[in-house]
């Protein structure tokens, strides 16, 4: 089941699948998306939330959650949902999801629940944005984590987006595009032809039942280059870089009459990390050169990721309260340079004067 | 001798440079410096806590012949040499110490 929490999510959830559930507080917003499974409106009690959405405040969002908790708990046991962590409805939504999750005792892992984050460019986007995610990043989302209530989490970025001055549809088909790379690797295993390794449905649900962090990539593998060096250059942009692997998953698709042996390189490289990865090799007869998709597990401590979007919301803070000097208050401008201020200052009292100059004036040098 | 001085500085520790910056300083204000002064700076500037220590110093300083000690009265005034100008400027120049302020003289 995917799930679409909030605009952006929501947005992202329909194109990955026609039959998704969206959730918004705002009736307006729900019917913007053409297709949908369900969507379901989350009630606010203030009456014009229903038309307003949460307004980039999360607490709207969180007080919608209440309505529609038990429906999502069962709606998202084993499945995937997708929100934005910047605006208020997916932020809130997801939050008290997220802090249910992390309260249970255990959760079987055919019932974990994925999550598809989608980040804000802090560069680029609202302090407000910045602002939640942090929010969101430092609670409910490390305990969920510490929980290990989860299944993998995708920290989607958008700094792609801004960086190459992408559409929001454009952008949103690329990373739905994208995952679906990643979510067809069961599907290619079972269809294609077994050279080696399996990586069957189970294994891979397996896999999305891990509570790290997941970053995926594909590429076309070159054999005569070594791997970590390919994977370095391939990191998928439109996630946050991954740190060092805990768990791994690839899939290597060759072309007809291929070597089916290239893959040990990669298994070589995942054991000098101390990773034994699940993987599978099959063939592809409509690839000209080996294409390699890979899934990496790491569990970047949520502390470490605040830190970007702190020292962002603090320059946020500095260029407002510098713009509002500007605007309001008129300062005259003075020239001083503190070198020169200390060494005067330091004249008058005596103390300065050049060691080396005294023992001069002495005679003694 | 040369090889015999530059050794003499590269083995001065930073009291001794103290006491050498202290005394040209307190020489380049007229003010007299003492033994008691020297003392008061090193423990005010944590470097010793004991009299003794202050006075190994000058006293190892006053028999490199870096400072001159001069009974004036009932004090032991302290006065950098030529020498002591020499090993002085070659500490300053390699900055292998940073000066500190003598709060006895900061103080006049």
């Amino acid at each position: 089941m995917v799930i679409g929490i909030g605009g952006a999510g929501s947005k992202v959830a329909a194109k990955l699948d026609a039959q998704a559930t969206l959730i918004n507080v705002s009736e307006t917003e729900l019917e913007k998306i053409p297709q949908a499974g369900r969507r379901i409106l989350a009630v606010v009690h203030a009456e014009h939330g229903r038309f307003r959405g949460s307004r980039k405040n999360p607490s709207i969002g969180h007080d919608a959650y209440l309505s529609v908790r038990r429906e999502l708990q069962e709606l998202a046991r084993g499945g995937m949902v997708f929100s934005s962590t910047g605006g208020g409805t997916g932020n809130g939504i997801t939050t008290g999801l997220l802090q249910d999750l992390a309260a249970r005792e255990t959760i079987p892992e055919s019932e974990k629940t994925s999550f598809g984050l989608v980040l804000p460019y802090a560069p680029l986007e609202p302090a407000e944005f910045v602002r939640n995610t942090i929010d969101f990043l430092r609670g409910p989302l490390s305990e969920a984590i510490d929980s290990g209530n989860t299944g993998n989490i995708f920290l989607f970025s958008n700094r792609v987006k801004f960086e190459s001055r992408l559409s929001e549809e454009a952008f949103n088909i690329k990373m739905v595009e994208s995952l679906k790379v990643f979510l067809a690797i069961p599907d290619k295993n079972d269809t294609l032809r077994l050279l080696d390794g399996h990586i069957d449905p189970e294994d891979f649900s397996l896999f999305m039942a891990r509570p790290y962090f997941n970053h995926f990539t594909y590429f076309d593998y070159d054999p005569g280059t070594p791997f970590g060096k390919q994977l370095e250059a391939n990191t998928n942009a439109l996630l946050l870089p991954p740190e060092t692997p805990i768990e791994a998953l690839f899939l290597i698709e060759v072309p007809a009459g291929g070597d089916p042996t290239v893959f040990y390189d990669v298994l070589q490289h995942f054991n000098d990390l101390n990773v034994a990865p699940i993987y599978s090799v099959v063939e592809n007869p409509e690839l000209k050169q080996p294409f390699i998709t890979v899934g990496l597990l790491y569990s970047r401590k949520p502390a470490e990721l605040l830190d970007d979007f702190n020292k962002r919301n603090e320059q946020h803070a500095q260029v407002k309260v510098r713009k509002s000097l500007e605007q309001y208050v008129d300062l005259p401008r003075l020239d001083v340079s503190l070198e020169k201020e200390a060494k005067r200052a330091a004249k008058q009292r005596g103390s300065d004067e050049d060691i080396l100059q005294v023992l001069k004036r002495l005679g003694k040098l | 001798m040369k090889d015999l001085f530059e050794e003499q500085v590269e083995n001065l520790s930073e009291a001794h440079f103290l006491v050498l910056y202290w005394a040209a300083q307190g020489e380049g204000r007229q003010a007299k410096y003492n033994i008691t002064n020297c003392f008061d700076d090193l423990k005010h500037c944590g470097i010793t806590r004991t009299k003794q220590t202050a006075v190994a110093a000058v006293e190892a300083l006053s028999a490199l012949r870096f400072v001159t000690l001069r009974g004036e009265g009932n004090r032991r005034n302290l006065y950098i040499s030529r020498h002591g100008a020499r090993a002085l400027e070659a500490l300053v120049l390699r900055q292998k110490f940073t000066p500190r302020s003598s709060a006895y003289l900061e103080g006049l």
